[in-house]
């Protein structure tokens, strides 16, 4: 059987590629046996193939895998935790700690005033207290700083009126009361309310 | 027409061994239960090849390795789906094909397609040089100036002859691998894969600097269609 050139070009590839029957092939072979201008399209075919199939043909640009990691870390590591929220949270809980600390600070620093008797007062006597009608104070029964007509009321109430503790007379019973003594039991006025329910 | 007998002229494809495909779905399943940071182990022989195939779409290699990254971080995040019926080699570089084409259509490169575009791939193609060709030294790669020139002579290709010819003969996959690839048929890549490789050879004839070819060239008048 006899081929012409054009059927070699047709068929050259698949020949280079091992893709012939063995009698197609062998026909090709002697083709090309006889045929410089097949054989230069043969070898010219194959040095094109060997030349780009090298893998020395092609290079990664520098620098290709690391920028390209760079550019997957946020979403492989970020399935997790981003880096990016990873930053996000670290700052806020930074700034959180610091506000936390300002406050604590500011709240230390905040200046105490120095009179114990300026200090509201924490517990109350449960006793009768003198409440004088023209005055703003209440106070222990003969105290001899209250003037004036005075009525009696529970401490909490004179508080509630808005009455304030006579800072001589009831010095010493909110002392007590504070300490929680036996003779002189005071009640917290908060817990005094809740203690009920 | 299939034959798995080889004669010296033929090129070799190298041939893929199964451990690696199996190392692959492990990996692959190891990084669908959460272990993603194995991603960089599954995709690290693939990075080359899916920059090629993205160069050669591109024919830029800033918009190449830019399309490489989008591919290889739409793989990760499609990892799910992918189904282990075709290879990941495969898959990754249709994600990358797709990625490529995309930018590629974004970009003005449209208008930049050679006409060729445009011819009927059925069309036999007619070789039109006869050099005697020499046999290419090993060291002609590692000149800088060949492989630009190179380069150049495949990105003068029309787009779809250059897909198939570095899917098949750059990257040494298979016809079947090629297609699958490229969504093309088998016979398909075969006709473009033919005429690639001629227009290259027609391209490159004229040697590069001298190289490869004799300078006992066939005389003009005796080609055969003269």
């Amino acid at each position: 059987m006899v081929i012409k050139c054009d059927d070699v070009w047709r068929e050259i590839s698949n020949y280079l590629d091992g893709d012939l029957d063995p009698a197609p092939k062998q026909v090709l072979e002697d083709h090309l046996a006889q045929c410089a201008h097949c054989q230069s399209v043969r070898d010219g075919m194959r040095n094109v193939v060997e030349l780009y199939g090298d893998k020395a043909m092609f290079h990664l640009p520098a620098g290709f895998h690391p920028r390209l990691r760079d550019r997957l870390a946020d979403q492989i590591e970020g399935r997790k935790i981003s880096r990016r929220a990873w930053l996000v949270s670290i700052g806020v809980t930074g700034a959180l700690a610091a506000s936390a600390v300002l406050a604590a600070a500011l709240d230390h620093f905040v200046p105490q005033p120095l009179s114990e008797m300026s200090q509201p007062a924490r517990r109350l006597p449960q006793r009768l207290v003198a409440v004088v009608d023209s005055g703003k104070l209440f106070h222990v029964p003969g105290c001899p700083f209250m003037h004036g007509k005075y009525h009696m009321v529970m401490p909490e109430e004179a508080v509630r009126e808005g009455y304030a503790p006579c800072t001589r007379c009831m010095r010493e019973a909110l002392r007590s009361a504070g300490k929680v003594t036996p003779d002189f039991e005071g009640e917290e006025i908060v817990s005094s309310e809740t203690e009920g329910k | 027409m299939q034959n798995r007998d080889r004669s010296e002229a033929e090129v070799t494809i190298a041939p893929r061994s199964d451990p690696a495909q199996e190392h692959e779905a492990v990996l692959i399943g190891r990084i669908q239960g959460g272990e993603t940071e194995l991603f960089y182990e599954l995709i690290r022989p693939y990075e080359r090849r899916v920059f090629v195939i993205a160069f050669t779409i591109l024919r830029n290699e800033q918009d190449a390795e830019d399309a490489a990254q989008d591919a290889f971080l739409k793989a990760f995040k499609y990892l799910a789906q992918f189904r282990s019926e075709s290879r990941f080699s495969t898959w990754l570089i249709q994600v990358a094909i797709n990625e490529a084409r995309l930018r590629q259509r974004k970009s003005h490169l449209e208008i930049m397609r050679p006409i060729e575009d445009k011819e009927n791939e059925d069309g036999t193609y007619t070789p039109h040089d006869f050099t005697d060709w020499r046999e290419i030294p090993s060291e002609a790669l590692e000149r800088k100036e060949i492989r630009e020139k190179l380069v150049a002579a495949l990105a003068s290709l029309a787009q779809k002859y250059r897909e198939v010819f570095v899917l098949r003969d750059v990257e040494h996959m298979s016809i079947e691998e090629t297609a699958q690839a490229l969504g093309i048929s088998a016979g398909a890549v075969k006709t473009r894969l033919l005429r690639a490789r001629l227009m290259l050879r027609d391209l490159l004839s004229p040697g590069l600097e001298g190289i490869w070819v004799s300078h006992s060239q066939i005389p003009k008048g005796t080609k055969p269609w003269s």
